[in-house]
């Protein structure tokens, strides 16, 4: 009797063997799952961004990305911006007249667009379509100005190569990896100022 | 068909599709419209105009419960008494400081901005600009406790642009006279405050209002305001007493104004205006019977922006620097029968030799000494001691020690150097190294750049919004 039943045992049935594949199934697909969430969380959730407030603008930033136009771009901290009308990012050093000719312009592709405020107060904004990062526009405005203009890695362009072919060029070293989920630094003196 | 006739239908099918293909790239948006950048893109009205109210220089006057002090020590206009910038008091200062610093004797509020005090008499008078009053306020304040003494004031509407206020009083035992980011020039009493005069230098010279507002700080000099309009007239001189246009230079070479301010030089025993413009530099003669004449001019050294003035070496040498990548220019004056000439002995880049952007630099014991501009590179923002006649670079202060667009000031054989953040240092002035004795934070505020002033071995400093009275003196002065 006692043989029959440790036969009976060994012998698996086929509804057995069914719910014990499907359980190992789910298992190791949860696992799976668990592990990819774990692995990626690693190397997908840190981007690359270059820190403004190591930027030398070397002009690096235009010609090493592997994209073309550069997915680095300027963006402008408006609560630092001095609204110039004399805006040494906006105009060559020195400029022929204050106005928006473009023998006067230090943007090689007129990106920077300048937009009358009030008397003394002008607007400057980027149209980063036309931005190529090549950071004449950063080194002119923390030349003379407030440093209110600096560069950044757009998310929206970048595509986060595991060897940023920029960084490792990077002379200042000003490139570093930063959680995807904040993905874009200020500069310090752009920190609290609203 | 014949071979020919095929080969120019298949050229002629290449064709068509070649010209619709390009037709359809250009009209389908890929290329965006050419913009072509001309002037007048950034609507720009024709005449901005300041949008200003009338102004009545010298409307209204208050007295208040301050005392004059009885402290000795004056500091009575823009680099003081000898336009050096070199405190000439016989006062021991301290080498060393206390961890806290130096002891804050007081503090009062000020307006957004970097103008800076004179003293006389125990007074310090500074030209603010009082945003509730929403006007240039001349205010007179008791040296032993910042307590205001008199004010007077004339509504005038300064928007903030790089802060509001700018100038320095300059002030006699008669007279103080003071003019406003908008170029307009008051006089008063210097002890009751009782108005004299006033000048709108944009309505009644035509004086193009420099970018950022003016920062020309005014002259007495034998009791005559020195003014450089920069308009219709290039200097004029302005009886204290009454107002009276004395001399007045036609401005023939087109200058207009800049963040300079004149400065008087001695040279061949003649007494010189030396006034760094928007198109020039000139010198006009400063003596009795010649008042008011040229006596040179160059457009060598000519900027878009110009903020330091002159520095004249005594000995016929002029340095002149300026920011915005300018650099810096030695100019060398003559003087040969009866005839002055003015011609630059070298020019050097930021990178190459001593700039400054902001701060008129200091001539000392043969050196020149300055904070060197952020295009400067590797030095930028260095304190540096400069041989003007080697055309190197002495000592600079260390990539440890950079100092903004802060200033800096002589006393007792030591150079004092505020950065923008309201840190101050103090260093020996050596001609061989840089030597720290002491450094301590006087002020939280930013953009620190009003010009430092020292009278009866205390400091008067200042960042963007507030006025510091700092006691330097050492331990057996005090």
């Amino acid at each position: 009797m006692a043989e029959a039943d440790k036969e009976k045992n060994n012998n698996l049935s086929r509804r057995d063997f069914l719910r014990y594949g499907f359980r190992a199934i789910i298992g190791l697909g949860a696992l799976s799952v668990a592990g990819h969430t774990l692995f990626s969380s690693k190397s997908h959730d840190m981007v690359w961004q270059l820190d403004p407030d190591k930027c030398i603008q070397c002009g690096r930033c235009a010609t090493r990305c592997v994209l073309s136009p550069s997915a680095v771009k300027c963006v402008h901290a408006f609560a630092i911006c001095g609204y110039c009308d004399l805006c040494s990012g906006y105009f060559r050093q020195p400029p022929f007249a204050l106005d928006t000719a473009a023998e006067n312009r230090l943007c090689p592709t007129s990106a920077i667009k300048r937009t009358y405020v009030e008397d003394p107060y002008y607007e400057y904004t980027i149209d980063q379509s036309l931005c190529i990062g090549c950071g004449k526009c950063v080194k002119g405005c923390g030349s003379f100005g407030n440093g209110s203009l600096f560069l950044q890695v757009m998310h929206d362009r970048c595509v986060n190569c595991n060897e940023c072919s920029i960084a490792v060029t990077c002379p200042a070293k000003a490139y570093t990896r930063v959680p995807a989920h904040s993905p874009y630094l200020l500069k310090k003196a752009a920190e609290g100022s609203g | 068909m014949n071979e020919r006739i095929i080969s120019r239908i298949i050229t002629t099918i290449f064709v068509l599709i070649s010209l619709f293909s390009m037709v359809w790239w250009l009209s389908s948006g890929v290329i965006p419209p050419i913009e072509i950048d001309i002037p007048g893109k950034d609507n720009k009205p024709a005449s901005p105009g300041a949008g200003t109210i009338s102004v009545t220089i010298g409307q209204y006057a208050e007295r208040l419960e301050g005392v004059p002090s009885s402290i000795t020590g004056s500091w009575p206009r823009f680099r003081g008494a000898d336009f050096d910038n070199i405190s000439k008091e016989k006062i021991a200062l301290a080498d060393n400081w206390e961890d806290s610093g130096p002891e804050i004797l007081w503090s009062v509020a000020l307006g957004e901005g970097h103008a800076a005090p004179a003293v006389m008499n125990g007074r310090v008078y500074i030209l603010d600009y009082d945003e509730g009053l929403r006007s240039d306020v001349l205010r007179c304040l008791s040296m032993d406790d910042g307590r205001e003494i008199w004010r007077r004031w004339y509504t005038v509407l300064i928007k903030r642009n790089h802060g509001m206020s700018r100038t320095i009083p300059a002030v006699t035992d008669k007279y103080v006279v003071s003019i406003g980011p908008l170029c307009h020039v008051m006089c008063v009493d210097a002890i009751t405050g009782e108005f004299k005069w006033g000048i709108d230098l944009e309505k009644e010279y035509g004086t193009k209002i420099p970018l950022w507002y003016t920062a020309q700080c005014p002259l007495i000099d034998e009791g005559q305001a020195v003014i450089a309009p920069c308009g219709e007239d290039l200097m004029i001189g302005i009886d204290c007493e009454t107002g009276t246009v004395l001399w007045r230079t036609p401005n023939t070479f087109a200058i207009n104004m800049s963040h300079s301010s004149i400065i008087m030089m001695n040279y061949y025993g003649k007494k010189i205006y030396v006034y760094s413009g928007v198109g020039g530099m000139v010198g006009i003669s400063a003596d009795k019977e010649t008042k008011g004449q040229v006596l040179f001019f160059t457009n060598a050294w000519d900027n878009s922006v110009i903020a330091p003035s002159p520095v004249p070496f005594g000995d016929g040498r002029i340095f002149v620097t300026a920011g915005y990548g300018a650099g810096s220019m030695l100019l060398n004056l003559t003087y040969s029968a009866g005839i002055f000439q003015v011609n630059p002995l070298y020019t050097h880049s930021p990178k190459q030799g001593l700039a400054s952007e902001q701060q008129t630099p200091i001539f000392y014991q043969g050196m020149l000494y300055a904070i060197l501009p952020k295009d400067a590179g590797a030095l930028r923002n260095q304190f540096v001691c400069y041989n003007p006649d080697s055309e190197e670079i002495v000592w600079a202060s260390g990539k440890d020690h950079r100092f903004g667009l802060g200033p800096f000031i002589i006393a007792d054989n030591k150079i004092f150097i505020l950065n923008d953040d309201g840190v101050l240092t103090v260093l020996n002035a050596s001609l061989t190294a840089f030597e720290p004795l002491a450094q301590a934070k006087i002020m939280d505020g930013v953009d620190a750049w009003g010009p430092l002033a020292i009278a009866g071995g205390r400091m008067l400093l200042r960042d963007s919004n507030r006025l510091f009275c700092i006691d330097l003196r050492g331990e057996n002065q005090q």
